[in-house]
């Protein structure tokens, strides 16, 4: 770990350790074997159930449940909470109250993506931030440099000094005690009638009039639960649940039971992508910061950025590169049919025999593919034709003349055609 | 799922031998581990491969796998169906969702190739 104070660049060296399962490791096995397991972050997760494709329709059409267990989840609070986050992320928390939620980055002094997060208000100076799990390690030792002092606010004036001194805690660390709180999401139509059902009283008013991006905490099958309209799917209805570990099996279970008749799936690793690549939604590391460094304006989310608001770490370079970037983050369609090669992260995206960019993530979606793609401003209108050049699988094609890597503007002729889509899809 | 009669390697692929000529798949494992199959590239009637050699190619929308040559031998027939019908692979490893059939050039090659008991203890062990 380490930072610099005259770039401003954090970097973190993670601790390589062995994949561990998630608290609902053994739940999963009663449900899909072993070797759909995969290492994601540290942890063991399924990759899927019964299939990608049947769990993604499940979401779309009635409702999918999803481990989230291994995100991060911290808590912010005190008198310095608002002051504290408002610092150290881009969008204006000052905006919301208790009870809803914002979508936002946490940036270094260079303007580097460490990760993005959504920022829940739960009471007055009380605040739940959720991380990714690939950047949780990262994101605690960022807050606590800052905190500190080891990491910079600023390049241009390194010894500006942070005025806050908010409470932080980790809240999937048992030793919170009560306060300790663990993820998981139901997501899809059917979700909002599941949930009513496992009110033990009335289904919930509260809940059923709950709009997007608010939350509110309440008893569902007797435990308690921070219930939030959020998720990471596309799905106009769909919820976080946040629960304490030692009530994370029960409620798992209690969900599955009363999802049997309204068509509930479990879903593992793998839907949860297609489905956030067929809304547009980005992955960090893919879509955000990533090998082509990709900035919150160039993946089409300049709003969560108040460079309007005050002072805020990596600022300045926001500021430039709101302006500067010709570069657009941009979901396209292409033929998906079986013994169509798929599309890969990196293969080029050509239009006019040009070099106009690259793959960035794809999912096959019924017969299509859907892929997000980073290619020059000008070609990422919906309905632009585009195609996809396929860099070399493997040394055979490389042998035979296929291209490693290509550059921007190198003439390369389409294997595929398909054109651009609108920037996000809701359902 | 290991059928017995078959040969196997440790990357997951099968050989049945019958004289001189290989039928070559992947096994139940290998489909398993993949998901769902949407594309196979075949290697070419007549084309040589050491042992080891990049055979083939299954891709499914997560991950692009080389096939490696199991044995050193020459292609002489090739499952055209598969470019059509990938999903053949998943639906029937070890039948209809065969790759390719090859001239053992090297009978030597196949001497180091597992049994389906010893696959199968190989399996447990990963």
């Amino acid at each position: 770990m380490g930072n610099n104070r005259s770039t401003g660049k954090f970097v973190f060296e993670p601790t390589p350790a062995g994949p561990v399962g998630s608290i609902l490791y053994n739940q999963h096995l009663k449900y899909t074997p072993k070797s759909r397991f995969a290492d994601f972050a540290g942890y063991l997760m399924p990759l899927w159930f019964t299939s990608i494709s049947d769990e993604h329709d499940a979401v779309r059409n009635k409702a999918g449940l999803f481990d989230c267990t291994h995100m991060g989840v911290l808590e912010v609070q005190g008198p310095d909470a608002a002051g504290f986050i408002n610092t150290v992320t881009t969008n204006n928390v000052t905006k919301i109250t208790p009870g809803r939620a914002q979508y936002s980055y946490i940036l270094d002094a260079a303007g580097n993506v460490l990760d993005d997060i959504i920022v829940y208000q739960r009471a007055e100076q009380k605040y739940m931030v959720v991380v990714n799990a690939a950047n949780e390690p990262k994101i605690k030792a960022y807050l606590d440099a800052l905190l500190s002092g080891k990491a910079p606010l600023n390049t241009g004036s390194p010894d500006k000094k942070l005025a806050f001194c908010p409470i932080i805690r980790d809240m999937r660390d048992t030793s919170t005690g009560d306060n300790c709180r663990l993820d998981i999401a139901i997501q899809g139509p059917a979700s909002l009638d599941i949930l009513c059902d496992l009110f033990e009283d009335e289904p919930s008013q509260q809940l059923k009039e709950l709009k997007n991006f608010r939350l509110f905490e309440a008893d569902l099958a007797g435990v308690n639960c921070i219930i939030s309209r959020t998720g990471y799917t596309g799905a106009g209805i769909g919820y976080e649940l946040f629960v304490h570990p030692e009530n994370v099996e029960q409620l798992w279970e209690k969900l599955i039971e009363a999802g049997k008749p309204h068509g509930l799936a479990l879903c593992g690793l793998g839907a949860r992508d297609s489905l956030r690549i067929e809304a547009g939604l980005p992955l960090y590391g893919h879509e955000l910061d990533g090998p082509f460094g990709i900035s919150p304006f160039e993946a089409g989310y300049g709003w969560a950025v108040k460079l309007d608001k005050g002072f805020f770490i990596g600022k300045e370079p926001m500021q430039k590169c709101s302006a500067d970037s010709k570069m657009q983050v941009a979901r396209v369609a292409l033929p998906g049919e079986r013994g169509i090669r798929p599309v890969r992260a990196n293969d080029v995206v050509v239009a006019d025999g040009k070099c106009i960019g690259w793959i960035l993530s794809s999912a096959k979606i019924s017969e299509k593919q859907i892929a997000i793609a980073y290619i020059t401003k000008e070609n990422s209108e919906p309905d632009i034709a585009i195609g996809v050049y396929y860099l070399a699988r493997n040394a055979r094609q490389i042998s035979e003349g296929k291209k490693e890597s290509a550059r921007l503007n190198e003439s390369l002729q389409a294997d595929i055609n398909g054109n651009v889509l609108s920037r996000f899809e809701k359902f | 799922m290991v059928v017995d009669g078959l040969l196997y390697t440790k990357e997951h692929e099968w050989v049945k031998v019958e004289g001189g000529i290989a039928t070559i798949g992947i096994s139940d494992h290998a489909q398993e581990q993949l998901g769902e199959i949407t594309f196979v590239e075949l290697p070419a009637v007549g084309q040589e491969f050491a042992k080891q050699g990049e055979l083939a190619i299954a891709e499914s929308s997560k991950a692009a796998s080389d096939i490696y040559s199991p044995i050193s031998g020459k292609v002489t027939e090739i499952n055209t169906e598969l470019e059509a019908a990938p999903e053949k692979v998943n639906e029937d490893c070890y039948n209809s969702g065969w790759f390719c059939k090859m001239q053992i050039t090297d009978p030597s090659s196949t001497k180091d190739l597992m049994d389906a008991k010893q696959y199968e203890e190989y399996l447990k062990g990963i």
